[in-house]
C-alpha cells in the first residue's frame, strides 16, 4: 500500500509535467464547397480550429498548414490550394518536422463521395482516397495521429485508416450517410473551448470533444424535428481518452511542480474514494469527500499563489 | 375515348332494361328512391315468388313482425331469395336481443356457403358476407371471410351493387375510410345519386373530417328521403352542435319511417337526455326496451353522446350501464375505458380497453390508446400542490418549474372569480410528440388543437411539440385551466362557446400579450356579417362554414365575456354557469341573468362591439369571397410591403405610420410595427425600434422574434431592468434556449432576484447543456447568493466528486467554507 502511494505520487509528479518536447502539428483541408453557405461554413470552422491551435494549444506556425480552394489564387507553404498534391507535400512537410511521441491533427472537412477503400472528400482536381490517405500517414508511425473525417458519408475512412496510435473520428458511420453534415462545427466547438472539458482538467481530450460534439448533433435534429442521418464515430475510444488538446502550460518553479505533484495526489485519492462510494456509509463518504476536495482546492489555490509570484 | 363512353352507355341501358323486367329489382330500385309504399305493393303484388323483397321493405319500414313472418315464408317459397331472407331473419333476431337465434342462422348460412357456393348467386353470397358480419360481433377475424364473400359476390355480378355497398360499410366499420371510399365511389359510378352510396361517402367525410360530409348526406336524402341512417347521421350532427330541437326532428323523421330504429331512439333519448326532458328520455327508453330488452346499444348511444357533451362522468355511467347488458359489447368498453382515462382513472381505463381491445382488435381508437399509455407509462410524475404533471421524462422537470407556479397562480386568479374550487388534484399530460396529444384527446391523430380539458385532467402539446412561435405554452395551459373551472361550475353544462369565451379572456387577464387580439382578418369577416350573432355563437365551434370561423369565434366568445363583465359584473359571468349547471338553455339563461332576449343580447353586443373598435372598423372594411380584407389599411400595408420589398424603406416607412395611425393596436401577423422596428434599426435607431417592437411584443403571445429584436435591443440600451419582460415572454414560447435561460439569471442576479436566479439555472441544468459541470457550478454560486448555503455546498461536492480539478469550483468551496467559518475565505 505504502509501497503503491510513492509509486503512485511520483507518477503524478512525472505526469504533472508536460512533455516538454511534445509537439502538436495541425493540418486543416478544405474540400470544395460548392455553394457559398458551405464556404463560409468550411472556412468559419478551419478558422477557428488554427486561431485556437497558435493561440491556446501554442503550435508553432510552420506546424500548422491550411489547405483550401480560397489559397488558390496565392499560395503559400502553409496556405495553399487543397489539390491531391498540395495535401500530399503537407504531410511529408509534417512528417519532416515531428518527432517521436509528437501529435498530429488532421482535419479534413467537405463533400465526401465514394465508399470503402475509394472513400475520399471531393478536393480541387482529383480526389485523395481513404487509401492515399492511409498512405500518407504511414509516415506518421511514430507519433499519435488524431484525424478528423467531419465530411457527409466519412464513415468509411475509420477503417481503412484506424491503427495503433491513431485516433480516427467520422462524421457520418458509413459513407451511405451522405446527406449533409453538421459534425464539425460542434467537434471544432468543443476542441477549442471549454464546454466539452467534462472533467474540468482545462484540457480537452478527444473523447471529451467527439462526446460533446455527437451530443450536440444530436439535439440539434432533435430540435428540428428531424431523424438524424449522421452518426459520428470514434475508432479508438481509450486512446482518445488520453491525447487532448489545451491546458494550462508547465512551469519549471520546482516548488509549483511538488504542489502539483500534491495536488494530483489527492485527487487520486477522490478518486479512490469515489470508487468505494457504494460501499461507505453516505455521511462518511460526504465527510470525507468534502475534506479531501477542500485539500485539493488549498493545493490549487496554492499553486495559483506561486504562480503569481507569491507564497505557495 | 368516344368508343368507351359509348360502350358504357350501352351497359347501362342493358342493365336498365333488365332491371325493368325484373319485378325484384323493381322492388329494390323503388325501395332505393325512398318510395317504400310503392315498394311494399309491388313486392305483395308479386305473391310468395318475392316474399323475401316484401320481408326487407317491412323492415326497411320497422314492421318487424310482418316482415319476421314474410321472411319464413321467403325461406322455403322464394328460391331466388331464400339465403337473403335467412340471413335478414337471423339481422331480426340479433337485433331484438336473442343472439342465440341470431348466431344460429348465421352460422348454419355460412357453414352451407363453405361447403360449396357455386352455384350461389351474386345475392346469395352477399347473404353469407351479412352472415359473416353478424359473426363478427363475437368473433372478430369473421371479418375478413365477411369482405372474402362480398368479393366472390362481386366476382359472380361486377354490377351487383348491394356487395359494393356492404363491403364498404364493413370498410367503414372497421375505420378503413379510404378503401370505403373506393367501395362506395364504385357503386356511384354503376349507380350514381345513390342514397346509401353517397351516405357511406358523407361518413367517410365525417369520419375524415372533410366538410364536404354536409353536401353528401343532403344528396343522399334527395336521393331518398325515407333513408332511416341518413336522418340518424344528421341527427348525430345536430347533437353534436348542441341543437337538440334538430336532433330531436331527425329522429322523429326516422321514427316516421322506421320505428323500430334503436339508432332513432337513441338519438331521441340523447337530444330528451341533454336537456332534461325527462318525460321524452322514458318514453325512448321505453320503446328500446320493447325493440329489444336488453339495449346495450341504446345506453352506449347516450354514453357517447353526454361524453361528446364534455359530461365525461355521465358518459361512464352510462356506458357502465350498457355493459351490465351487454358485457362483450366493445363500444361500451371503448366508451368506458377512454372516459375513465379522461377522469384520470387511467389503471381503470387501461384495463376496460384492454378488454374491448381483445374483442375487437380492428378498432383503431382503442389500439392508439393503448400504444399510447405503454408510452406514458414511461413519462415521469410530478406531484407539486394542486397539479400532478405527467411529461416525458427529459421535459418533465423543465416544464414543471415553471407550469406549477403559474398554475397556481392561475388556481388562485380563478377560484377566487369563479367561487368554485376543483375537488380534485388537476392532472395536466404534456405531449411532446403532437400526434399522441392528438390520440389522448380524439384516439386518432390529426387534431389541431394544442391543448384539451377532461375537466380535472388536462392535456397539452408540449412546446417542443410544434415549431417554435406557432403557440404559447402558458396561455394555453392557462386556459385549458380556466375550463377546468368553468365546466365544474356548470356541472359540464357551459356550452362551448361561453367556456371557450371565458378561457380566452382569462389568458388576456393573465399577461397583457396573451390571449387571442383583434386583427384585421377578424374585423373584415365581423363587417362582411360571417360571424355568428351572440345568441348563436355556438354555431361558430360546432358547425363553422369555413375552418378560420372557428378561430374568430374563440375571439368573438371572449368579447362577449368581456362586455358581459363590463356591463353587468364578473358575478354575471358566474351566474350564467351556475343557470347552465341548473339545466337552463341559452335563451333562458340570458333572460335569468342578462335580463335580455337573444335578439336584444345580439344588438347589444354589436353596438359594444362597434363603439369598442370604431377606429379599426373604420380603416378595416369587410372581407370579400375569398376572405380578402378591403378598407384603407389593407390598402396602405399593401403599398408600405410593395416599397419594403423594392427597397424603399423612406417611401415605406410614411405609409407604415400612416397605417399605424389607423390601426395603432394591431399586432397581427405583418404588423406596422414590425417593418418600422426593423427600418429603425437599419438606421441605427435602437430608441425607435424598441419602441415599434413592443408594440408588438406587447400584444403579441408568439412573436419569439419581436422578444428577441427587443432583447438585443435593450441590451444594447443599457436597459438592464427592461430585459426580464422580453426574455420572460420568450419563456413560454419556448423554454428550450439555453441562452434566454443564462440571460435570465444573470438579469435576476442582477436585480437581485435570487430565487428568480436559481430557477433560471436548474431550469438550465434541466435542458441538459453542453457544459453541465459549469451549469451546475453556476446554479451552486446562485444558491450561495440567494444564501442557501446547504443546497450550494452539496450542489459543489456534487460537481467536484466529478472534477475534482475544476478550478472556479474549488475557489467557491474554499469560499463556503470561508463563510461556515465566520471568516474570510
Amino acid at each position: 500500500m505504502k509501497f503503491l502511494g510513492t509509486c503512485l505520487s511520483a507518477c503524478m509528479v512525472l505526469a504533472a509535467i508536460p512533455a516538454q518536447a511534445q509537439q502538436t502539428h495541425v493540418l486543416i483541408i478544405n474540400g470544395l464547397a460548392g455553394e457559398p453557405q458551405y464556404r463560409k461554413a468550411f472556412h468559419d470552422v478551419a478558422q477557428t480550429l488554427a486561431d485556437s491551435a497558435r493561440r491556446r494549444w501554442g503550435v508553432a506556425d510552420s506546424s500548422l498548414i491550411i489547405l483550401s480552394e480560397e489559397y488558390a489564387a496565392a499560395p503559400t507553404a502553409l496556405r495553399a490550394s487543397s489539390t491531391k498534391a498540395e495535401v500530399g507535400k503537407a504531410f511529408l512537410a509534417l512528417s519532416h518536422r515531428a518527432s517521436p511521441a509528437d501529435v498530429l491533427l488532421v482535419f479534413l472537412n467537405g463533400h465526401g463521395a465514394g465508399e470503402g477503400p475509394q472513400s475520399r472528400v471531393n478536393l480541387p482536381g482529383p480526389d485523395p482516397t481513404a487509401a492515399d490517405f492511409s498512405a500518407w500517414l504511414a509516415g506518421f508511425a511514430r507519433q499519435t495521429v488524431v484525424f478528423a473525417n467531419v465530411a457527409s458519408g466519412s464513415g468509411d475512412f475509420v477503417p481503412v485508416l484506424a491503427g495503433r496510435g491513431r485516433i480516427i473520428v467520422s462524421a457520418t458511420k458509413t459513407s451511405i450517410e451522405r446527406n449533409e453534415t453538421i459534425f464539425a462545427a460542434p467537434f471544432v466547438r468543443g476542441l477549442t473551448g471549454t464546454e466539452a472539458d467534462a472533467d474540468k482538467d482545462g484540457r480537452v481530450s478527444v473523447h471529451e470533444a467527439f462526446t460533446f460534439a455527437k451530443k450536440e448533433v444530436a439535439r440539434s435534429y432533435e430540435n428540428d424535428k428531424k431523424m438524424l442521418t449522421e452518426h459520428a464515430v470514434l475508432s479508438d475510444t481509450t486512446l482518445a481518452r488520453t491525447v487532448g488538446f489545451g491546458g494550462p502550460r508547465g512551469s519549471r518553479d520546482p516548488r509549483i511542480i511538488a504542489l502539483a505533484g500534491e495536488r494530483q495526489e489527492l485527487e487520486a485519492q477522490v478518486a479512490a474514494l469515489r470508487s468505494r462510494k457504494a460501499t461507505t456509509d453516505p455521511a462518511t463518504y460526504e465527510r470525507e469527500l468534502e475534506r479531501l476536495l477542500l485539500l485539493v482546492a488549498e493545493k490549487s489555490k496554492a499553486i495559483r499563489d506561486a504562480s503569481a509570484g507569491g507564497k505557495p | 375515348m368516344k368508343r368507351t363512353s359509348l360502350i358504357f352507355v350501352a351497359a347501362l341501358l342493358a342493365c336498365a332494361w333488365r332491371d325493368a323486367d325484373d319485378p325484384r329489382a323493381q322492388v329494390r330500385a323503388l325501395a332505393d328512391a325512398g318510395k317504400l309504399d310503392e315498394a311494399e305493393r309491388v313486392a305483395r303484388a308479386g305473391g310468395p315468388a318475392l316474399s323475401g323483397a316484401l320481408g326487407d321493405i317491412l323492415v326497411l319500414r320497422g314492421k318487424l313482425a310482418q316482415a319476421d313472418s314474410v321472411l319464413r315464408v321467403a325461406v322455403t317459397a322464394d328460391p331466388a331469395g331464400r339465403r337473403s331472407a335467412e340471413v335478414a331473419l337471423a339481422e331480426l333476431a340479433y337485433r331484438r336481443g336473442d343472439r342465440a337465434d341470431a348466431f344460429r342462422r348465421a352460422v348454419a348460412l355460412t357453414v352451407a356457403y363453405e361447403q360449396g357456393a357455386s352455384g350461389w348467386s351474386a345475392d346469395d353470397r352477399v347473404a353469407a358476407g351479412r352472415a359473416y358480419v353478424l359473426q363478427s360481433a363475437r368473433n372478430a377475424p369473421a371479418v375478413r371471410q365477411a369482405l372474402a364473400a362480398f368479393d366472390n359476390a362481386l366476382a359472380a355480378d361486377s354490377g351487383n351493387i348491394e356487395a359494393r355497398l356492404r363491403t364498404g360499410e364493413l370498410f367503414l366499420d372497421k375505420y378503413n375510410a379510404p378503401d370505403a371510399k373506393i367501395s362506395f365511389a364504385d357503386a356511384l359510378k354503376r349507380s350514381p345519386e345513390h342514397a346509401r352510396a353517397l351516405l357511406g361517402l358523407a361518413r367517410v367525410a365525417d369520419f375524415e373530417n372533410k366538410p364536404e360530409q354536409a353536401t353528401l348526406l343532403k344528396r343522399s336524402m334527395a336521393a331518398n328521403p325515407s333513408l332511416v341512417g341518413a336522418q340518424l347521421m344528421l341527427g348525430k350532427s345536430h347533437l353534436e352542435a348542441e341543437a337538440y330541437d334538430s336532433a330531436s326532428a331527425a329522429a322523429r323523421r326516422a321514427l316516421a319511417v322506421d320505428s323500430s330504429s334503436m339508432g332513432a331512439w337513441s338519438l331521441d333519448a340523447a337530444a330528451a337526455y341533454l336537456t332534461g326532458d325527462s318525460t321524452e328520455y322514458r318514453r325512448a327508453l321505453a320503446a328500446a326496451r320493447r325493440l329489444n330488452p336488453q339495449p346495450s346499444d341504446f345506453f352506449a348511444e347516450l354514453a357517447e353522446a353526454a361524453a361528446r357533451q364534455r359530461r365525461y362522468a355521465d358518459g361512464v355511467r352510462l356506458a357502465r350501464e350498457a355493459l351490465v347488458l351487454d358485457s362483450s359489447s366493445v363500444r361500451a368498453l371503448g366508451l368506458v375505458g377512454t372516459n375513465e382515462l379522461r377522469a384520470g382513472r387511467m389503471d381503470e381505463g387501461r384495463a376496460v380497453l384492454e378488454r374491448a381491445f381483445a374483442i375487437d382488435p380492428f378498432n383503431l381508437w382503442h389500439k392508439n390508446t393503448l400504444d399510447l399509455l405503454d408510452q406514458v407509462k414511461t413519462f415521469r410524475t410530478i406531484d407539486r400542490g394542486h397539479f400532478r404533471v405527467v411529461a416525458p421524462p427529459d421535459e418533465a422537470e423543465l416544464l414543471t418549474m415553471y407550469l406549477v407556479p403559474l398554475m397556481e397562480e392561475a388556481f388562485d386568479s380563478l377560484s377566487k372569480r369563479y367561487r368554485y374550487t376543483p375537488p380534485s388534484t388537476v392532472r395536466f399530460e404534456i405531449y411532446k410528440r403532437h400526434a399522441d396529444f392528438s390520440v389522448r384527446t380524439v384516439g386518432l391523430t390529426g387534431l389541431g388543437a394544442l391543448g384539451v380539458s377532461f375537466g380535472p385532467v388536462l392535456a397539452l402539446d408540449a412546446p417542443s411539440a410544434r415549431e417554435r412561435g406557432q403557440f404559447n405554452w402558458g396561455s394555453t395551459a392557462w386556459h385549458e385551466l380556466a375550463h377546468t373551472f368553468t365546466l365544474g361550475l356548470s356541472n359540464n353544462r357551459a356550452p362551448r362557446w361561453l367556456s371557450e369565451g371565458l378561457s380566452v379572456l382569462e389568458e388576456r387577464r393573465a399577461r397583457p400579450s396573451w390571449g387571442a387580439d383583434a386583427n384585421v382578418e377578424f374585423l373584415a369577416a365581423y363587417q362582411a356579417g360571417n360571424l355568428r350573432k351572440v345568441s348563436q355563437l355556438n354555431d361558430g365551434f360546432v358547425r363553422p362554414r369555413k375552418p378560420i370561423e372557428i378561430l374568430h369565434s374563440y375571439y368573438l366568445a371572449s368579447l362577449v365575456c368581456e362586455m358581459i363583465e363590463a356591463e353587468y359584473g364578473t358575478k354575471a359571468l358566474v351566474d350564467m354557469l351556475v343557470a347552465y349547471r341548473d339545466g337552463a338553455e341559452t335563451p333562458a339563461v340570458f333572460a335569468r341573468v342578462l335580463k335580455l332576449t337573444p335578439d336584444q343580447i345580439d344588438a347589444k353586443f354589436d353596438t359594444w362591439f362597434r363603439a369598442k373598435f370604431a377606429g379599426p372598423l373604420r380603416v378595416v372594411g369587410a372581407e370579400d369571397k375569398e376572405g380578402v380584407p378591403s378598407g384603407a389599411f389593407a390598402a396602405t400595408m399593401g403599398k408600405a410591403v410593395s416599397f419594403m420589398t423594392a427597397g424603399n424603406a423612406d417611401s415605406a416607412r410614411a405609409l407604415l405610420l400612416a397605417a399605424q395611425a389607423m390601426f395603432p393596436d394591431y399586432a397581427g401577423s405583418s404588423a406596422p410595427a414590425q417593418y418600422l422596428a426593423q427600418i429603425a434599426r437599419d438606421k441605427g435607431d435602437l430608441r425607435e425600434a424598441l419602441a415599434q417592437i413592443t408594440r408588438l411584443t406587447a400584444r403579441s403571445e408568439t412573436s419569439w422574434e419581436a422578444n428577441a429584436l427587443e432583447v438585443e435591443l435593450r441590451e444594447k440600451l443599457g436597459d438592464t431592468l427592461g430585459l426580464r419582460v422580453p426574455l420572460e415572454r420568450m419563456i413560454w414560447i419556448s423554454p428550450y434556449d439555453v441562452p434566454v435561460h443564462v440571460k435570465l439569471a444573470e438579469n435576476a442576479a442582477k436585480r437581485g432576484d435570487h430565487v428568480r436566479a436559481v430557477l433560471e439555472r436548474r431550469a438550465i441544468l434541466a435542458l441538459d447543456p453542453p457544459d453541465a459541470l459549469d451549469a451546475r457550478y453556476q446554479l451552486a454560486r446562485a444558491l450561495v447568493d440567494g444564501g442557501d448555503v446547504a443546497s450550494a455546498r452539496r450542489e459543489l461536492l456534487g460537481v467536484l466528486e466529478q472534477a475534482p480539478s475544476f478550478e472556479k469550483a474549488q475557489m467557491l468551496l474554499l469560499e463556503l467554507r470561508g463563510r461556515s467559518a465566520g471568516g474570510k475565505p
